[in-house]
């Protein structure tokens, strides 16, 4: 059978389970003394073991199954958890994935996983001393009427019958059990030695009688010994039979294979995106045809095509949404081990689990926060002796939010700890010929710039600023491509929050589209927050910038004709379309608005020098392609 | 007329490799089952020929489950799937009612051995 | 390009030079496609076409090969054809603008002249020499023309 088509599944499933392991410890440990936790890691834990049998990954099998040992006796036993055991579990949960990882790019030679082995091992004998296995050994009820001492039974009535089950037969108990069932059918089955409670124990090596009464013939009672499967050889009475050599061979099978998965590959999301992508784009020009044609027939199908590919539309965008916690997941724990090597108190908070985001989006998300949340435990907090000084609790917050916001989710870090320095980062920026050398203070916004700097924590500034800028700077990058935005709100001792935006899908979105001279441009609605008349509204000079005021706030104006070279005027009056990116604005100024559409985001290849204010670009109704601007690179 | 199967387990990569083989062999797996109660809940719907039940799932166990099962049903056909290392588990699905089992890692003819002998 | 064997190439024309690509390389032939402006590209890049749903960066070949420009000299190229061209290792897809395309020939892989420099031509975007009918054609390296254009 070839299992190399399962691999991948098999992966993702293993994958899920580990990663649930990681959350059911950390629940361990808040609550040591509630069992619930050990259940759910012994049901996760021989899962993965079930799956790598199946794909003879014998390593990983190992592994999970002595865990496995460990954790029942632990659930039977009642134990409460302490940290050593926790240690345990965790370094084997770490162990486990990687052996996982190993096995399936077929690297299994590299896993040494001797010692976590010997450590659980260890650790189950010590519990198994203790012993925690008694209690679970109950009175399970007894099938056979007469009960053991079985040896000493008299040989009144009935035929012996004497049973060795095949040597590489597994579960040799069970198989017996079965024997003794099948028996049963023919007639009153006693006498069973080693008594039935022996089938339970591992050491049972498949050896074993009975007598069995009524008036069955030695060649019926064999047929229903053999029918249990897995026999080597049956006696009855006396009168020994072989098994027929070659007997079970494996059927042969069509080839016909019918699939059930339930997990689709991300390539053929994307795929089906793509095919609707230009479905949306036909119904724009269908719809232009119907507009023109002015044929009510042609116009009722028009409608239907735009419904059908709408819903169809729908229900793909709503397959690719992925809940969050599949990124965030991994984090407690990591921010657990973080904060134990650090000797930080940390109490970490996930909020917003279930909040959905595009998958192509949610998979870029794991570096940057990893980079937030370790800067935060590293940097952001106090050890607890500070804390206690500053007056603060010993234990520091750190949370992990998800909210969803108009057209955009929220992603933040917050925590509780000592805040940027301020003063620090303006004296290097200043230094730098970052920021004017005449600043009084850096405002959030301007803070961001500084810490966003590719190399800007490398240098030995990092400490003294709390190595702010640690990954920082390929936060940005990441979430600035996936046309999202990034914020930081500091405050001097109280904290600090980084905050992304981030668009909930990057294939299908809404847009403006606005004329500049004869060209046209999408602009998303995911940020826009209003329109304004240029022309109308008066226009002041900010930090050599022009820019408007609304609502006493300063929003810098970009002239979108002469950012992209287009010739000649703007009307004197013309629209402005003011973006918003979390704290920062601007208002792009274009020479008219022709509407909003849906529009379906392709990527292109940008030649050398095309400005970088574009992330993508999309196809008109009319099939002409139109260039889709970037709000992150105008804002 | 093929055989119709209910396939019990709360791992995917287990149920679809399960319903591969069996669909390979010609049967007809009706449905699928992640839980104890759902296995319950999916029998009393599909009364299937034959029920593969994993011992370890979340919920509700497939000890639990065959006896439920069994209760409903004392001649349901259920072939139990278990791990290296699960004797005891196996001796008690069988005093439940299970009428058979296999071990993983499964191969293929074992499988479709048990499913003879289970629907034979 | 090996030595021996027979070469595909598609022959066309670019102002006044004899151009041919090989064959294998050309994934269609279009009629010359209205493009939308890139700003900040190169003059070189026409802009991005809708290829049946699909982006494709144009790119003029008048202004890669340095020819004088069709639409100056009289109605010549005027309506011109579009190639795409498969580069960098038929990982992406360009469309090249031509004033027509002229014929597509096989050739014995030997009677081509590797590399030679001619008037007028960067030598570096030139694979190849040949010959059909008196006329001198050169078998440009698309690669080595194309590829700089993307990489951004």
């Amino acid at each position: 059978m070839d299992l190399s088509q399962y691999a991948e599944l098999f992966l993702a499933e293993s994958r899920e389970h580990l990663s649930a392991c990681n959350q059911l410890l950390l629940d361990w440990e808040k609550s040591p003394a509630n069992l619930a936790p050990v259940g759910g890691l012994f049901r996760a834990v021989h899962t993965v073991k079930g799956m790598a049998a199946t794909m003879g990954y014998a390593r990983v099998t190992d592994l999970a199954h002595r865990a496995e040992n460990l954790l029942d006796l632990l659930r039977r036993g009642g134990r409460t958890a302490t940290d050593e055991l926790l240690q345990l579990l965790f370094r084997a949960r770490d162990a486990l994935e990687q052996a996982v990882e190993l096995s399936v790019v077929g690297r299994e030679e590299e896993i040494d996983v001797a010692e976590v082995i010997a450590d659980l091992e260890g650790a189950a004998t010590q519990l198994g001393r203790g012993g925690v296995a008694a209690g679970d050994i109950d009175a399970r009820p007894t099938l056979v009427a007469v009960p053991a001492p079985a040896v000493e039974t008299p040989v009144a009535a009935g035929r012996l019958v004497q049973v060795t089950l095949r040597a590489e037969a597994p579960i040799k108990g069970g198989r017996a059990l079965l024997v003794t069932k099948k028996a049963q059918a023919l007639g009153p089955v006693y006498a069973v030695t080693p008594p039935e409670s022996a089938f339970e124990a591992d050491e049972f090596d498949g050896r074993f009688s009975f007598r069995i009464g009524g008036a069955a013939g030695a060649e019926e009672i064999e047929r229903a010994v053999r029918a249990a499967g897995d026999v080597e050889r049956v006696t009855v009475g006396g009168e020994e039979r072989r098994a027929a050599p070659g007997a079970a061979g494996p059927p042969t099978v069509p080839p016909e294979t019918k699939s059930r998965h339930i997990r689709v590959d991300l390539g053929r999301l994307d795929g089906l995106m793509d095919l609707i992508g230009e479905l949306v784009t036909v119904r724009g020009r269908l719809n232009e045809l119907a507009a023109s044609a002015r044929d009510p027939a042609i116009d009722d199908v028009a409608i239907q095509v735009s419904r059908l590919s709408r819903e169809l539309q729908d229900e793909i965008i709503q397959a690719r949404m992925t809940p969050v916690w599949q990124v965030f997941d991994r984090f407690p724990r990591l921010v657990r081990d973080l904060a134990r090597e650090l000797g930080k108190q940390v109490a970490f908070r996930v909020e917003g689990k279930e909040i959905e985001l595009d998958r192509a989006i949610l998979d870029e998300l794991g570096d940057p926060l990893l980079h937030l949340l370790r800067n935060a435990v590293d940097h952001g907090v106090e050890s607890p002796a500070e804390r206690r000084r500053r007056g603060k609790k010993p234990e520091a917050e750190i949370v992990l939010a998800a909210v969803r916001e108009r057209a955009s989710v929220a992603i933040s870090v917050r925590d509780d700890g000592r805040g940027i320095d301020r003063k620090r980062i303006l004296e290097r920026a200043q230094r730098d010929g970052i920021v004017d050398p005449h600043a009084e203070a850096l405002s959030d916004d301007q803070l961001l710039r500084v810490l966003a700097r590719p190399g800007f924590s490398t240098a030995d500034a990092v400490t003294s600023v709390s190595g702010r800028g640690v990954g920082i700077d390929v936060a940005v990058t990441r979430i600035r491509a996936l046309g999202g935005s990034i914020d930081v709100r500091s405050e001097e001792g109280k904290g600090t929050t980084f905050v992304m935006r981030l668009p909930v899908t990057l294939a299908i979105v809404r847009a403006l589209i606005a004329g500049v001279g004869t060209e046209r441009y999408a602009l998303p609605l995911t940020y826009v927050a209003e329109t304004v008349e240029f022309g109308v509204q008066a226009t002041t000079i900010v930090e050599g910038r022009e820019a408007i005021v609304l609502r006493d706030r300063v929003v810098p104006l970009v002239h979108l004709r002469r950012l992209l070279g287009v010739s000649g005027d703007a009307p004197t009056r013309c629209p402005i379309i003011v973006l918003e990116m979390g704290e920062r604005r601007s208002g792009v100024v274009v020479d008219g608005m022709l509407g909003q559409q849906e529009i379906v985001v392709k990527g292109f290849d940008a030649p050398q020098g095309t400005l970088p204010v574009f992330s993508g670009a999309t196809i008109m109704g009319d099939g002409v392609p139109t260039l889709i601007l970037d709000a992150g690179g105008l804002v | 007329m093929s055989h119709t199967v209910l396939v019990c387990d709360d791992a995917i990569f287990m149920r679809t490799m399960i319903s591969d083989i069996l669909a390979q062999a010609g049967f007809e797996v009706v449905g699928e089952a992640e839980t104890g109660s759902q296995a319950v809940e999916k029998y009393r719907q599909l009364k299937p020929d034959l029920v593969t039940m994993d011992i370890v799932m979340p919920d509700m166990g497939g000890i639990d489950a065959v006896r439920e099962i069994v209760k409903q049903d004392p001649d349901a056909k259920i072939l139990m799937c278990s791990a290296m290392g699960q004797q005891a588990l196996v001796v008690e699905a069988i005093q439940a009612g299970a009428k058979d089992f296999v071990v993983k890692p499964f191969q293929p003819s074992r499988v479709l051995e048990a499913v003879q002998r289970v629907l034979g | 390009m090996s030595d021996a064997g027979v070469v595909r190439l598609l022959l066309f024309r670019v102002g006044r030079l004899l151009c041919a690509a090989e064959a294998e390389r050309v994934r269609e032939i279009l009629p010359r496609l209205e493009p939308t402006r890139i700003p900040g590209a190169p003059p070189v890049v026409a802009g991005v076409v809708n290829v049946r749903g699909s982006l494709v960066t144009l790119v003029e070949g008048w202004r890669a090969l340095r020819q004088p420009d069709p639409s100056g000299d009289g109605g010549a190229g005027v309506s011109g054809t579009t190639v795409l061209l498969e580069v960098g290792g038929g990982k992406k897809v360009l469309g090249f603008t031509v004033d027509e395309v002229v014929d597509l020939v096989s050739v014995a892989g030997e009677s081509l002249d590797r590399r030679q420099a001619l008037p007028g031509i960067d030598p570096t975007l030139v694979r190849a020499v040949g010959r059909r009918a008196d006329q001198l054609f050169v078998v440009l390296d698309t690669d080595a023309l194309l590829t700089p254009i993307l990489s951004s």
